[in-house]
């Protein structure tokens, strides 16, 4: 079965969101690491890329996400205080709140943005925050029902490039268990 | 705030309103205040105007009077074309825009704001040339060659033919046909330059002196000092303007004002409401990476766009990947200026300029920052707030 008879063939099955998510490696990562390690049940939904410190993340890789098909986009990152740089999260933060603004200007829901902090012990706020997170994705349905038009080709960019080829990670983590953190790269 | 004029005749009868711009730029030339002054020079027909580094007092002289249907932005000019003002001292002639446009440069290190002398002129709107032509050709229903001057005041468009004509149609009347002032113009709530050194206009010129002086408001000390220098060489003669002037000025500028934020929730009105990427991107797909907007956008001074990562914005596409366009508009909303010159460029008619305005207008309350007011606020998401360990 080629990628996009395979896509056509999930999404009538049954829709499940795909939440790209982005970790800072010192907090979330090792949270999300920690959950894992302890066994701790979440939904297999998010599509986890790694990084330094949130302040690394460019506003530009959210808007991405979202033309390549991620329904939500979840970024993690230290408590206030906590980051290993001293400042990325504040960075991070300040950029989050302009691309909430910006996302609502461009006509996607800013609610598909997710902005959260979670430390490295915090396995259990992982997973409830998966939880949760993926319960709003759902409420709120495919990004495809926003991007209209463009949709034809956030599914053609999905099949060619990236998110498919993280369904089969995320395949093969539901057979496993959702102990190994899935790292994918999107672009 | 005073009334001024230059003392020379000729310089009185050649420039716009009593010739004062004129006559302080020759005297800060001739006192060596400055190295040379950059303005717009009148090129074949009163719809061409070209920027022009003038250093000698024929060349100002030359330049003299105003344009109204030659819309084009200086301050890119400067940054590329005169080494951002880093080793000369000059004077550059502005719209608000412009005015706008060179402090947000300056912001960005493009321009070394010191050596710059913004003498900022009031403008109610520019027309795009071949608008124009069009305009007069169907509503005057004479040969737009044959005008030897125009006028946008009071709300009018007024021209004077060679044969001493003179006609005037209601701006207002124009722009509900589609014609009329340029869009982003419409959308315009700076009319008055307060940003730049000096703001001059004829606003609130009333008495014996209506359009035969110039209404002059100090808006810093690197503008008194211009004044000062041209006001000694005797070159300018400067009266106080009256309260009623005064008030007269706010008071249009509150009506251009108003009508601004009416054109604003008029032309936004199109990309509002439900399936508002589609319309955006209705517009995107027009799109032929031709990156002209990149070329003449102020805000736009990254020595590496963002959009040539092949992993942003993937190659050999057309349209392009419409993260172009996301990426630049992610990248300058926040500081837009309104100039409206991606708009005036854009091949395919994206209406650009609407479109960052429109974004810029929504994210201006979050991010608390007026763009090309002064030189004090940061550019918004350059630095973070003082973080208390």
């Amino acid at each position: 079965m080629s990628q996009s008879e395979r896509a056509a063939v999930i999404d009538a099955q049954q829709w499940e969101p795909r939440i790209l998510t982005f970790c800072c490696n010192w907090c979330s990562y090792a949270g999300a690491d920690g959950a894992g390690v302890a066994r701790m049940q979440y939904p297999p939904n998010a599509r986890v890329i790694r990084v330094m410190c949130t302040g690394r993340i460019n506003p530009v890789f959210v808007v991405k996400g979202f033309l390549s098909g991620a329904d939500m986009v979840m970024v993690l990152g230290c408590h206030f205080g906590d980051c290993h740089y001293l400042k990325g999260n504040y960075t991070c933060d300040m950029r989050m709140s302009y691309l909430k603004v910006y996302l609502q200007a461009i006509g996607i829901n800013p609610e598909r943005l997710y902005w959260d902090q979670i430390s490295a012990s915090e396995g259990i706020k992982f997973t409830e925050t998966m939880r949760k997170v993926v319960a709003k994705a759902k409420a709120l349905g495919p990004i495809a029902n926003e991007l209209g038009s463009h949709a034809s080709s956030a599914q053609q960019n999905r099949d060619s490039q990236g998110i498919l080829i993280c369904d089969v990670h995320a395949d093969s983590a539901q057979q496993h268990g959702p102990t190994q953190g899935i790292s994918a790269d999107i672009f | 705030m005073y009334y001024g004029k230059a003392t020379d005749q000729s310089i009185q009868k050649r420039g716009e309103c009593g010739g004062i711009i004129t006559a302080m730029l020759i005297a800060a030339i001739e006192q060596k205040l400055i190295d040379g002054a950059l303005v717009i020079k009148r090129g074949e027909s009163i719809y061409d105007g070209a920027p022009y580094f003038a250093t000698t007092r024929e060349e100002i002289i030359e330049a003299a009077g105003s344009l109204h249907c030659a819309p084009t932005l200086s301050a890119k000019f400067i940054k590329s074309n005169l080494n951002g003002a880093r080793d000369q001292r000059i004077a550059v002639t502005c719209k608000p825009c412009d005015a706008r446009a060179i402090i947000e440069l300056s912001k960005r290190n493009q321009i070394n704001l010191e050596n710059v002398y913004m003498i900022g002129v009031n403008c109610g709107g520019t027309m795009l040339p071949v608008k124009a032509r069009e305009t007069i050709r169907q509503f005057f229903e004479i040969d737009p060659d044959d005008v030897v001057k125009e006028e946008i005041a009071k709300g009018k468009l007024i021209i004077i033919t060679k044969d001493g004509q003179h006609k005037e149609l209601s701006i207002d009347d124009l722009e509900a046909e589609g014609y009329g002032r340029r869009t982003n113009c419409q959308r315009c709530e700076y009319n008055i330059p307060r940003m730049a050194d000096l703001a001059c206009g004829n606003w609130g010129v009333i008495g014996n002196d209506a359009g035969k002086a110039t209404f002059i408001e100090v808006c810093t000390e690197k503008g008194q000092k211009i004044l000062d220098t041209a006001t000694l060489a005797g070159v300018i003669t400067l009266s106080d303007a009256p309260a009623e002037g005064i008030a007269l000025r706010r008071k249009l500028d509150g009506i251009m004002v108003k009508m601004a934020r009416k054109a604003k929730a008029t032309q936004f009105a199109q990309f509002e409401g439900e399936h508002k990427f589609e319309k955006l991107f209705a517009q995107f797909d027009k799109c032929n990476g031709c990156r002209a907007c990149i070329d003449v956008c102020p805000i736009c001074s990254c020595v590496e766009c963002f959009t040539d990562q092949e992993f942003v914005v993937p190659k050999n596409t057309l349209p392009p990947d419409p993260m172009f366009l996301l990426t630049r508009l992610l990248h300058v909303s926040p500081s837009c200026v309104n100039c409206g010159q991606c708009e005036d460029v854009c091949p395919v008619e994206i209406p650009l300029a609407t479109i960052t305005h429109m974004v810029q207008s929504s994210v201006q309350g979050t991010l608390g920052y007026v763009p090309g007011q002064s030189m004090t606020d940061a550019i918004p998401l350059s630095k973070i707030a003082e973080v208390t360990a």
